[in-house]
């Protein structure tokens, strides 16, 4: 499985996508910033009230940002393989077609856990950071708050890692990477978006059963793939 | 065992239409297969249910011996194909695509990726990305790929297509050679007798899905029936003289001047010496055979008048 994935990745530059991350925490981290700065605990409607706000406001960005960002790598990786024909390739290889099928979904299913965990922490670290010089929120960052959010942050990435498979079901119908980036944003619009301080995430049982409806959906889509005509 | 691929009753239908239907073919090992047909018959429907793309709805494949399952994969090792258009990861150079192809087969061994590269003359552009490559050059990377990893059967759809008359030469070379020095059997469709004539042992000719027959070229040869063609300005009269005079029954005349005579005791000598005698004007007299091209058309037309009297009957 391992040099499954290994030959997946000599098949794209995948360094573009590692410097594709990098810039999006960066955007993530400038955007909270200026949140920070300019819609703070200082002015008449803050965007956050406290450490809590913060940290999932923070969460509910990174997990939209990088289950857009997989339904890009899910293009690549298999909604291309089809659209391309190169399926007929891999397919006629003396390699298990679910094999290969599960090493491409497992390096998206990595990589968005990976990342969302890994954008928490950064720009999580940021801010706060930030706000140990600038003060703007007073109430106390306790190892408490801090517990509970990584358990959150923990579910919301296993959440997210499954529900970014949900597109390629989708997407792969038509054999359309358009189809399967605009699903993807479609499935963000409704997960995170903000109502009034409520979004349908903040419930975490919400995103950990999307995420189970994703893997359940790729699954159910795959089952057949050894009987399936290619090409 | 020497039959590495045998297929009974093989057969694929898309809903309640047959693509293909009742194929019983064996390519020996070492042989050379010509596939031949015209365009949409089949032949790549045929050439992908046996690399297992696409799953048969009748029948059986038995290759190298043993019967094909869903989810059999260890003998498509012993494989290489190139089936229609061949495709590649076209970002990538032409060396890489044969290293992830060499990687993905569980072949190890850098140096026959040079020699296959090689045999295909394509050495010198190894390091170009295929998006760069011409339609001929793909199709000889496709070949080059196929053969990289040594393998026993393969199957290739359509090679010579794209290729200039100096590519078709060599691949024709290369066929031969892969056959004599690898003992490697080839299966090769293509829709012009012309392209397989010359290099297949054996010819399998499929038409409406159905493998119409299946003929070695040395019986192709010796059944090519011989005639003689007389050509003449007065055909009518020659025809006269033939059927009246001479005796002779079978014959037939095709086009304005020409008269084919077939299984007569007279040499071209004797008949010439008799027609002219008779007064019948003689332009030329050959002794000739059958075509290739006009065996394998009539071969195809008998099959079209069968299948039709089949369904006539069904």
């Amino acid at each position: 499985m391992l040099h499954l994935i290994k030959l997946e990745l000599k098949k794209g530059r995948f360094s573009a996508y590692v410097w594709g991350a990098l810039i999006a925490y960066a955007l993530i981290a400038a955007f909270m910033a200026t949140l920070y700065l300019t819609e703070g605990t200082a002015s008449e409607e803050p965007a956050f009230r406290n450490y809590e706000e913060m940290l999932r406001g923070i969460d509910t960005i990174v997990r939209a940002t990088f289950i857009v960002y997989a339904a890009v790598l899910l293009a690549k990786l298999v909604v291309n393989e089809f659209k391309d024909k190169t399926i007929s390739l891999l397919f006629a290889y003396p390699v298990s077609r679910k094999k290969i099928i599960l090493a491409k979904l497992s390096m998206v299913f990595g990589w968005t856990f990976a990342n969302v965990l890994l954008a928490n922490a950064v720009v999580g670290g940021l801010l706060i950071a930030i706000n140990a010089r600038l003060g703007h929120m007073s109430d106390p960052l306790t190892a408490q708050i801090l517990y509970e959010h990584g358990i959150f942050v923990l579910m919301q990435a296993f959440g997210a890692a499954g529900t970014c498979l949900l597109p390629l079901v989708i997407g792969l119908r038509k054999k359309s990477v358009a189809t399967t980036v605009v699903s993807s944003i479609l499935i963000v619009i409704i997960v995170c978006s903000n109502n009034g301080g409520f979004n349908l995430s903040s419930v975490v049982a919400v995103p950990v059963s999307l995420g189970l409806l994703g893997i359940l959906g790729t699954f159910m889509s795959f089952r057949n793939i050894d009987r399936v005509d290619v090409g | 065992m020497t039959d590495i691929i045998r297929t009974r009753l093989l057969g694929k239908s898309y809903g309640a239409a047959d693509t293909v239907s009742g194929v019983n073919m064996s390519v020996k090992r070492g042989e050379i297969y010509g596939f031949l047909g015209p365009n949409g018959t089949g032949k790549s429907t045929v050439m992908k249910m046996l690399l297992g793309l696409v799953r048969p709805t009748g029948g059986e494949i038995e290759l190298f011996g043993e019967r094909l399952h869903d989810g059999s994969i260890e003998h498509l090792k012993r494989i290489g194909h190139m089936i229609e258009t061949p495709v590649f990861y076209e970002k990538l150079t032409a060396e890489q695509n044969l290293e992830l192809h060499a990687e993905y087969m569980g072949y190890y061994n850098k140096r026959s990726i040079r020699e296959a590269l090689d045999l295909v003359q394509l050495l010198g552009v190894e390091g170009k990305p295929v998006r760069q490559f011409s339609l001929g050059m793909m199709q000889r990377l496709g070949i080059a790929r196929a053969i990289s990893t040594r393998p026993e059967l393969l199957l290739l759809d359509e090679p010579i297509n794209g290729l200039d008359p100096e590519g078709i030469q060599v691949m024709r070379n290369l066929f031969r050679r892969l056959r004599d020095e690898w003992g490697v059997a080839l299966l090769i469709s293509s829709h012009l007798l012309s392209e397989i004539e010359q290099v297949a042992d054996t010819i399998g000719v499929i038409q409406g899905g159905r493998l119409i027959r299946e003929v070695s070229m040395d019986d192709v040869r010796e059944s090519t029936a011989a005639y003689v063609e007389i050509v003449t300005t007065d055909s009518v009269h020659a025809a006269f003289v033939l059927s009246e005079r001479l005796g002779i029954a079978n014959f037939k005349q095709v086009g304005e001047r020409t008269i084919r005579i077939y299984d007569s005791m007279l040499t071209p000598e004797q008949l010439s010496k008799a027609l002219i005698v008779n007064e019948v004007p003689i332009h030329s007299i050959n002794r000739r055979h059958h075509t290739l091209e006009e065996y394998f058309f009539n071969m195809i037309k008998g099959g079209e008048g069968h299948a039709a009297s089949h369904q006539a009957g069904a």
